[in-house]
């Protein structure tokens, strides 16, 4: 954890320490809130620009320049928008399955490092940490499917359900390599084992591990090719078919947060997160050799150009073909890798080497 | 079956990586062909079958003598036609009904009038605000035929060589 | 009373709240989803142990895959609450005889414990700086329990073998679909392109003339 910086203590001394803590914390997590909800707020419109572009169309551009307030518009409309329960609904859990995606959504950016020395939560088990909630978040998916009480709805949920138990276990194979290599759980040390030069970004010593955990992200996310969970031509929209306004808005902030957080981790656990790529050519101007936001943001977004790329290139997978591809491809392939990597370690090759 | 080339295709992604190429390159090629709606028109074509019209000879005779050919042939039932005869002792129609919620737009009472009084014109840019609007009343068809006449005169010319 | 012990109190609460409500609840699927909610309050309970290695294996392991399944073949049931409840009173001495039983050997066994050693406090426990209680979990489970730890990956393999291996009988008439023949499936393998001398048909009306439009 971050300690508590000085101004803090000197705005607020009559209160105790815990609460100067807790309103510390609080400010710095709803800043990181804001920023993520309009990340991904712009992130929406991104998408239907770019794939509108790829697709020979334009896109939204009407509300506001080059459809910049295009996102606002659509937040107010569902706003605006009733929510209907159904009536053979079981209410609480189908108010309450929306707020269960979303919040490990949001909860896991706290150990994400935004850049040298910042997380918003420094901890140890970092890696660990982003897997258990990452994998609790299908109880939103899950729980919506069931409490709709509707066919479609429910096989979304089951799809949903089986989908990301499997990949989650090639996403955690293709992250043991990851952590051999790094020798922590802990995310800024990740980072920092990466440090030196582009050529020792994990990347380049996994690649079938980082090609199998984007591509399990992508399943994770529940995004095309992967989205037979909503499969709009078979099961209408899946689990989110009876959800309006902001219910279904929320199921929506949870996937994009999702994505963006699929797509800075992979760019923390590969290429270095904050790190310049330019950091060893002495000729480069400094400002381009330290790292800083400004490189983790530029990863990030070339991940979410993917993630649309993908949408718009890739036909929906099949349902056992997205098992097929989860059990009997991915998890085989990020075990030989390990074992190579394993044979790295034993000769010393690679950027590890002491 | 299996040769080591297909081997490699499958574990290299080849064939996924040439499908991204091709999004790619209209991405970053190909332009956008959206047309910007309200400021810009896609080019009509003289034969296109909008809103309905009832045109008059140039003496302000109104055309339609009541056949009732348009209401046999229209495939949706939506045109009503009443005649009588009219105060200088031809055959004119008391009510002619268009409802447009029916039309189809097929353009089959314009090819069946034999004296050209039931047109569709280029207009598409119309809206209902009430119910009851939807009725083309004769008076309404005939409002818009004298408004239009010189757009509708210019459509039938320039396709009459065609017929 | 400090933070700590507020904490402690609060979730055990509720941690006992949600355990009875997972033998209670009528719905089989309310009972998973509180088993799932007692899973979190005690990796939190773990928390304010300092011990986040299984907090976080706990919330991993049971709560996002093996709760997971649970609920998977949970909903998919349609029980019939009635027929389960027919024998509850016939049945129910023999469960309450092994209640107590159960209850009592925990008795005894936390009693003997609280003989010989006295429970540590956990603040009293010297933390340095930069230990990680997930290295040294690990530390443990390869050196001092590395044969029982090796042991159980080899016996849960096993199972992992086993499972797949009652899947993967060749069963006759079995249909299935080999995807890697059908992705290297080329057009050559399943059409012939022919080359033939084209035939002159005789001009049309000469015989089906009543077919032309």
């Amino acid at each position: 954890m971050n300690a508590i910086p000085d101004f803090v203590n000197t705005l607020l001394p009559f209160l105790p320490e815990w609460i100067r803590a807790v309103v510390f914390y609080g400010v710095v997590a709803l800043i990181l809130f804001i920023s993520v909800i309009l990340t991904m707020a712009f992130l929406t419109l991104a998408e239907r620009r770019v794939i509108g572009s790829i697709q020979a169309r334009i896109g939204p551009n009407r509300v506001g320049p080059g459809g910049l307030l295009q996102p606002f518009a659509d937040v107010l409309k569902l706003m605006l928008k009733e929510i209907v329960i159904p009536t053979a609904s079981n209410k609480f859990l189908f108010i309450i399955a929306p707020l269960l995606a979303v919040i490990p959504a949001l909860a896991a950016w706290a150990v994400v490092p935004l850049w040298p020395g910042f997380a918003v939560a420094d901890i140890n088990a970092g890696l660990l940490y982003l897997l258990a909630l990452s994998s609790a978040g299908v109880y939103g998916v899950i729980l919506a499917g069931w409490a709709t009480n509707s066919k479609y709805a429910f096989l979304g949920a089951m799809r949903a359900a089986a989908q990301m138990v499997a990949y989650e276990i090639a996403m955690g194979f293709a992250l043991v390599g990851v952590v051999m290599a790094a020798g922590s759980l802990n995310l800024g040390d990740i980072i920092d084992r990466q440090a030196g030069s582009h050529f020792s970004y994990f990347f380049w010593w996994m690649i079938p591990l980082f090609v199998v955990y984007f591509i399990s992200g992508v399943a994770e996310t529940n995004r095309a090719p992967f989205d037979v969970v909503e499969g709009e031509s078979e099961i209408v929209a899946g689990f989110h078919v009876e959800y309006s306004g902001m219910a279904f808005a929320v199921f929506f902030v949870a996937e994009y947060v999702n994505m963006i957080l699929i797509s800075a981790l992979t760019s923390i656990f590969f290429f270095g997160g904050w790190l310049s790529p330019f950091e060893s050519w002495s000729f480069m101007p400094e400002f381009l050799r330290a790292g800083g936001f400004h490189w983790l943001f530029l990863k990030i977004s070339f991940f979410l150009f993917c993630y649309l790329w993908f949408r718009a290139t890739f036909p929906r997978y099949r349902y056992d073909q997205i098992m097929r591809l989860g059990w009997k491809v991915f998890i085989p392939v990020t075990l030989v890798w390990l074992a190579v990597l394993g044979v790295f370690f034993a000769y010393d090759i690679g950027p590890w080497s002491k | 079956m299996k040769t080591p080339a297909s081997f490699f295709k499958t574990f290299f992604l080849t064939e996924l990586l040439v499908g991204l190429y091709v999004t790619m390159r209209q991405f970053v090629a190909r332009p956008n062909v959206t047309v910007q709606y309200p400021e810009e028109k896609t080019p009509q074509s003289p034969r296109y079958r909008g809103l309905h019209a009832q045109r008059r000879y140039a003496n302000g005779q109104e055309r339609c003598i009541a056949c009732k050919l348009c209401e046999a042939v229209c495939p949706a039932l939506a045109i009503t036609i009443e005649s009588d005869v009219a105060a200088d002792g031809t055959r004119r129609t008391t009510r002619y009904d268009i409802d447009l919620f029916k039309c189809i737009f097929c353009g089959f009472c314009e090819e069946a009038c034999p004296v050209d009084a039931i047109v569709e014109t280029r207009i598409h840019e119309y809206h209902f605000e009430n119910p009851g609007e939807n009725i083309m009343t004769k008076d309404k068809l005939l409002a818009i035929g004298d408004r239009y006449e010189a757009m509708i005169a210019a459509d039938k010319a320039a396709d009459a060589k065609y017929r | 009373m400090s933070i700590t012990e507020i904490l402690f109190y609060a979730f055990s609460g509720v941690l006992l709240v949600s355990a009875v409500g997972v033998i209670t609840a009528r719905n089989p699927v309310h009972a998973a989803l509180f088993l799932v909610f007692s899973f979190i309050n005690s990796a939190v309970l773990w928390l304010l142990l300092e011990a986040e290695f299984l907090a976080i294996v706990l919330v991993l392991v049971y709560v996002g895959a093996v709760m997971v399944l649970f609920l998977f073949v949970v909903m998919m049931l349609d029980i019939n609450i009635a027929q389960v409840r027919e024998g509850f009173t016939r049945y129910a001495p023999l469960g309450i005889l092994i209640a107590l039983i159960v209850v009592a050997e925990i008795g005894s066994v936390v009693y003997v414990k609280s003989l010989g050693t006295e429970v540590t406090p956990v603040a009293q426990v010297a933390v340095e700086e930069g230990y990680s209680n997930t290295g040294a979990l690990g530390e443990l489970l390869y050196t001092k329990y590395l044969y029982p730890f090796e042991l159980a990956a080899v016996i849960l393999l096993l199972a992992i073998v086993a499972a797949i291996v009652l899947t993967m009988r060749q069963r006759v008439g079995l249909k299935q679909q080999d995807v890697a023949a059908q992705v290297s499936v080329r057009a050559k393998d399943r059409i012939r392109v022919v080359k033939m001398a084209p035939v002159i048909e005789p001009p049309a009306g000469s015989e089906q003339g009543e077919k032309q439009p």
